[in-house]
This record gives C-alpha cells, structure tokens and sequence, in this order.
C-alpha cells in the first residue's frame, strides 16, 4: 500500500497534468457540430413585412460589407470582382504528369502548394503566399503551354435584391401562364431532380453548435476581423441553434443527395433564407391548402413551379452567418464548380444557379484574362453534356453600372444553359436586371416601385428578422434563429431563375431530355416583350409555362 | 355530315362499282370491250416533300397511305383513274428551334385524305407488262387533333400530281402495279405549326405505290 502511494501520486499528477495541458492546448472549438438532426417543431409566423431589406439602405449597405467577413479579407480586381488570397484555380491540361504539375506550381510568381483533388474537381486548387496576388499568378499560369486556364478563386454571391414591402398574392405564376402549364402536365415535374446551388435549404431539422467569434465594421461599412478598424461585433462564443425544416418545402424524402461545400459535409444547412426562398419557387408544395400538408398554420401557405420535383440542396454560396461562424470554405469559383459537378454527378437534370458576380467582358474570346471563370464554365458544360439543363441568374447590377455578369455570360455561349433576367408585375424591365448580350430568357423576379406592396415574389423562408441579428447595432447583436419560418417577398434576378428552372423540370417531365431542346423550348415559346425579337433586357422574351408545355402541331 | 364523312361515303360507293362493273362488262360475245372498268387497292410509302416537319412530328419522313380506286381503261392506251386513299398517324407535338426540331410527348393526330384524279396513257397495253404516265389533281383533305381542342385544325385543298409505273398482268382479271407518284399540295402547310417553323408548305411528296388490280 505505502509502495502504492507514490505511484497513485504519480498517476494523478499525469492525469491532472494532461488536463490542464487538454484545457489550456485546447485546438479551438468545433466551428460546427451537429448535435442532432432534430429540433421542436416551426414557429411559423404567416406574411411578414421587411423593411430592412430596401436597396441603399444602411442595413443593405451592412449586410452587403458582411459578405466579406472572414479572417481572410478578399481583394477586388478593376473590374469589380472580388477574390481570394492565398490560391488560384489551374486547369493543367489532361496529358500533363503530376510531377510536371509539381514543376509548374513551383516555377510561377508566389511558389506555393497544390491541394489533393476532390472528385468534384477536373482541376488543382494551388495554395499561393496570401501576400501575392492571385490574379498575377493566374496569368503567369495562363501563359503556360501546359496550362489549359487558370484564375483567381472569385467570389459569387446569390442574387437578391432584399426588399422592403409587403404583399399578398404570387401574381408571377400567373405572369407565365402558370396555371395553364399544370393542366398539361399535372404532374409537375414528378421525380425530376432540381438541385439548388445556393446558401443551402431549410431542408430538415437539426440542432447544431457553433462559435460565433468577433468582427468588425468600419466607417464605411467594410467588415474585417477583429482589429481590423470600426465598429467591434462582440463574439458571442459557442451556440447551439435550432434548424428547422421549412414547412412549405414537403417531407424528408422529396429531397435528394445534399451536399454541402462551404462546411464539407452532407448537412447544407441555408443560414440566410435565400435558398430557400428560391426553392419555394421552383417546388413549393402547391394544392395543398385543405389537405393538411405542409403549412397548415398559414393554409397551405405559397404555390411552386414545379412541385412535385425532388430537390438537391448544395452549398456552394457562404453567408453573413458562415462567415461569422468561420466556415472552412467560402463561396468562390471553385466551390461553384466543385457544387455543379456533384449536381451533374448524382443526377440532377436541373441546375439552378441564383448566384453570381461581376467581371470583365470577352471572357468568351479570352477566358484567362483577370476575373473570367473558366472553372465555372468548365463545369457548366460539364453538366450539360451530363444532360443537365442550368438556369444562372443574370445579374442585379443594371443600376449600378450594368457590370457584366460572368457567370450569366457563360450560359450565352453553352447551349443548355441559360441566363435569366427579371420582369415586374408589368412585364417590363425591373430597375435592378442586367441587360447585355447574353441575356437569354426572362421571368419574374419583381420590383417594388410603382407597384405598390403586390411587386415582390412570395415565399416561404426563414424569418430573416431572426437571422440578420447582424444588422442591429453591436449592443443589440444577439444569436441568429433558425427555427422561426415566415413568408417574404423578395425581388431580384435569384427570383427569376427559379421560375426557369421550375418550368424545366416539367419540360423534362413532358420527355424532352436534351437540355438543348429545353433552351430552344423556353426560348421559341417565350412572350417577346421590349423590342421585338430578342433583345438585351429579356432575352427571347418572358417564359410562357403553357405555349412551352403545349408546343407546336403539324400545320398549326 | 362533314366533308370527309361525304368523302368516305363516296370513295366507299366507288369501290362497290369498281367491285360490280367489271363483271357487269364483260362483252356476252367474247370481244373485248374499248373500255373497262376496273378497281384496285393500293398500299403507298410516301417520302413527304415536308421531311423536317414530319421527322419532327413522326420521327420520320415516310409514311405509308393506304387506299383504293378505279380505273377506266380505254384499248387505246388512254385511262382514266379516280383514287381515294388514307394517311392517318398519332405522333407528338413538337417544336421546331434553330433548324431542329424536338417532340414534347404529347399526342398529335393527323390524317390525310387525298381524293385523286389522273389521266393518262398506258403503252402497249395488250402486252403483260404496260407501262403508263399520268398527271392529274387532287382534293388533299389535312385533320389534327390533339388534347387541345382549340387546336383542331381541318382543311382541304387542291393539289396536282404526276405518276409514272408499271402494270404487270397476272391473269385475265388480275394484276399488280408499281409507280411512283409525285403529288404537290400547297396551301395547307407553312401557315402554323412546325411546319411554318420549318419553312415547308407543301404537303405532298413522292410516294412510291403497290396497287392490286382486279379486272381487265
């Protein structure tokens, strides 16, 4: 016993030892783990007025700078487009070796490392000194004979314009001849697979734990770390959030295969809303407002496009949320083409891109110039020739400089894809929609103005009240919600997308399996609205659900 | 009774003729008569002149007619021909965009119903084989139908038509033909539809024909 007594010390002094060094050493805490995949059932709050989301104002102006928020702070290029330190995008061409790869990565400006390829990928991600700059790495790689392209890591960003009023009814499904379309074709879109590139869907429930750390916002509204200058957002440490699913959206089983690209894992939870809202236009469960599916609090709540389709949830755009909650990934290039490959790959046959971002023009002439996406377009007609049809939002920007929109201009030149613009309620040119020559098709995305408080699109989402705590002052930031549902109009090109890529699906339902044949559909039906023929502000004109489903006879 | 109804109704009277005349004519004294009567079944693969506009709608652009008809034959050579023959086929409609054409599942029915007259001449025609030209015109009757009803669409027109072939003569009262027949029928294609789309408005084409005759 007294031989035992000095061991037993020994032994206790290790254990406490090691727990000090276990607390002290401590590697930082989770940045999310999920606790469960329940949480108690949806507060759901019916139409709710928002009037925080008006373009130009300071909660818009702050919500917009929070995009950036992340221990790394993106850099912008001349032509607006934002980007990633640290690493650039390079597409070797097929016959080189790896150890050749191995050779070209260290011989170009900012010598850095290459990452192992997902299976997503058809491309390396080589990781740079975050003090050079991508876009001159990018171009040293470009000029490579072994190098089929190469481009900075650009960031995308959904394509909303928030809104600020409320109204009552979906007066854009009737727009396109909607009600007409589901006589056709009652079905709806049964069993075709839509996945939602987005900030993920309010698809299950879930109970998770994050740390919230610390950020900044200057005087002009730039967010940064800590430290960085301005207004000092406390951290709010760890959180254990309760994710509901949207009620609005259907049963467990109506969604497929989700992926998630920001957190890298299979749980893409939407931490904005803004997925989910462009999931309720393509397949919000219609019809079902006596028989006590869905939301029965609201009766039955909103219509869908195509509402019997199967959606994918996949993560490719990073929130205000994410990045305050320090996801490992944020909504780049490469995140977008890993997220359209997945889709092609486990089956999807509609891809819906309610994403974008600014850029330069001639990206079709020369796709290595300084903020093209060649790895996005890579992908796009990767996914075409898969059989996906994709539908890319085209763009927000018409009033401020009417930019070009990249990703919007790569659907111009792959037949199967296509970009969308927005109509308002009186099919005319919303203020926001970007015009140019690679605008295909147009649908409703909305406006405000002039159209009282019937000019938004209606869906289901999560209550954004709840979420963008961010947008209080810092005494008043408090924890996100994310089991609270309500019903928001927003406006914007995001909008608009989700109408096309609704009425794809039901094209694909009819037996047209050719994604070409489904662009040559919904432009050959289109409603010419604006100058006759095509045109840059809508394209072929607006989609028409009951001429595109009808089609054509022999002599009539 | 519409006007295919009455059509139906007269190419059905023509064939009990052709069916009776033949027997009815035969000269009590054995000396051929200068002219006969006789009647036929033909079976025709027709290559319309609107490909694109029936590969879109059908899958393909020949399809086959099936009909009946008689025949005045004069000894000299002259003959006189009066045909009724039948198209009909469900495909899909469709759309046409960018010089292709694509179907959308859903169910189109077109029926053609040309009512032909010919005239020409047969050479050598006491001989077992007899060659013949002829030229003629036609009423082109067009339906379709389809789960839309205000989509209907019936029409008729004129058309015209050029045929050239070969009667082989089995036995006294029997015999079988060969030709090919070219018919061009304007005004019902090309004002709607994919054939507008397509650019194509005429609704005839070369229809390669197998008749079984019967009389002399």
């Amino acid at each position: 016993m007294s031989r035992l007594r000095p061991l037993s010390f020994l032994i206790l002094s290790f254990l406490i030892v090691l727990s000090v060094a276990a607390v002290v050493g401590q590697a930082p805490p989770a940045r999310r783990n999920i606790l469960s995949r329940f949480a108690p059932r949806a507060i759901e709050r019916g139409v709710m007025p928002d009037t925080t989301h008006a373009p130009g104002t300071p909660e818009t102006r702050r919500r917009q700078s929070l995009r950036a928020v992340a221990a790394v702070v993106d850099r912008t290029n001349r032509s607006g487009a934002r980007y990633r330190p640290g690493k650039v995008i390079v597409k070797f061409r097929d016959e080189v070796t790896a150890a050749s790869r191995l050779s070209a990565v260290a011989s170009v400006p900012g010598r850095g490392t290459m990452s192992p390829r997902a299976a997503s990928q058809n491309f390396d991600i080589v990781q740079i000194d975050p003090a050079t700059d991508p876009e001159v790495v990018a171009r040293a790689f470009g000029e490579r004979q072994d190098v089929e392209y190469a481009q900075a890591s650009y960031r995308v960003y959904p394509q909303l314009v928030p809104n600020d009023l409320l109204y009552s009814n979906q007066w854009n499904l009737p727009l396109i001849n909607m009600e007409a379309g589901w006589d056709i074709q009652p079905a709806a879109g049964s069993e075709i697979v839509v996945a939602v590139l987005d900030t993920g869907i309010a698809y299950t429930a879930a109970t998770a734990q994050f740390n919230a750390g610390a950020f900044t916002i200057d005087a002009d509204g730039n967010v940064g770390p800590p430290g960085s200058g301005g207004t000092a957002y406390p951290a709010l440490g760890n959180l254990t959030l309760q994710f509901v699913a949207a009620t609005e959206l259907g049963p467990s089983n109506r969604f497929v295969s989700p992926r998630d690209f920001i957190w890298n894992d299979t749980l893409p939870l939407d931490l904005n809303g803004h997925g989910t809202h462009v999931s309720g236009t393509i397949g919000q469960m219609t019809n079902n407002g006596s028989n006590g599916q869905g939301d029965v609090t609201n009766g039955g709540g909103t219509a869908g496009v195509a509402f019997n389709v199967k959606l994918m949830p996949v993560k490719v755009i990073s929130t205000q949320w994410d990045d305050i909650f320090g996801s490992p990934n944020v909504g780049t290039d490469d995140v977008v083409a890993q997220g359209i490959r997945y889709a092609a790959d486990n089956g999807a046959k509609v891809i819906n891109m309610s994403i974008g971002r600014v850029g330069p023009s001639g990206c079709g002439a020369n796709q290595n110039q300084d903020g093209c996406a060649p790895v996005i377009e890579d992908a796009i007609a990767y996914a075409v020739n898969k059989g996906a049809f994709v539908a890319i939002a085209g763009g927000n920007s018409y009033d401020d400089g009417n930019p070009v929109e990249v990703i919007a201009e790569i659907a111009e030149r792959i037949t199967g894809a296509v970009s969308v613009a927005a109509v308002n309620r009186a099919r005319a040119h919303p203020f926001y929609s970007t015009s140019g020559g690679y605008i295909e098709i147009a649908a409703p995305g909305g406006e405000f103005g002039g159209f009282g408080t019937s000019g938004g699109i209606l869906q289901q989402t999560l209550d954004l009240g709840l979420i963008e705590t961010f947008d209080r002052p810092p005494s008043q930031y408090s924890a996100p919600r994310f089991d609270v549902l309500a019903y928001f109009y927003f406006i914007g090109t995001s909008q608009a997308t989700p109408h096309v890529s609704g009425l794809a699906a039901m094209l694909i339902q009819q037996g047209i399996s050719n994604p070409a044949a489904i662009e040559g559909a919904l432009k050959r039906f289109a409603l010419d609205i604006g100058t006759a023929g095509r045109d840059d502000f809508f394209g072929f004109g607006l989609v028409d659900a009951r001429s595109s489903l009808r089609g054509l006879g022999l002599a009539r | 009774m519409s006007i295919s109804g009455r059509l139906y109704s007269v190419a059905t009277a023509c064939l009990l003729v052709a069916g009776a005349v033949p027997v009815a004519a035969q000269p009590t004294t054995g000396q051929p008569s200068t002219i006969s009567l006789r009647g036929y079944v033909l079976a025709s693969g027709q290559r319309f002149t609107a490909s694109e506009t029936f590969e879109t709608i059908f899958g393909q652009s020949v399809q086959p007619f099936w009909g009946a008809g008689l025949e005045l034959v004069d000894a000299g050579g002259f003959y006189l021909d009066f045909g009724f023959s039948r198209f009909k086929k469900t495909g899909e409609r469709a759309f046409f965009f960018e010089g292709d054409g694509f179907g959308l599942n859903t169910p189109l029915t077109v029926t053609i119903t040309p009512l032909e007259l010919t005239a020409g001449f047969r050479f050598n025609p006491a001989s077992r084989v007899v060659p013949y030209v002829g030229g003629g015109i036609g009423s082109y009757g067009y339906e379709e139908t389809s789960d839309f009803e205000d989509e209907a669409f019936e029409d008729r027109h004129v058309g015209y038509l050029a045929v050239g072939g070969v009667d082989f003569r089995i036995s006294r009262w029997f015999g079988i033909s060969a030709d090919v027949q070219y018919t061009h029928v304007p005004g019902i294609l090309g004002t709607g539809g994919v054939s507008q789309e397509a650019g194509e408005t005429d609704l005839g084409g070369v229809a390669a024909r197998f008749r079984v005759l019967f009389g002399r």
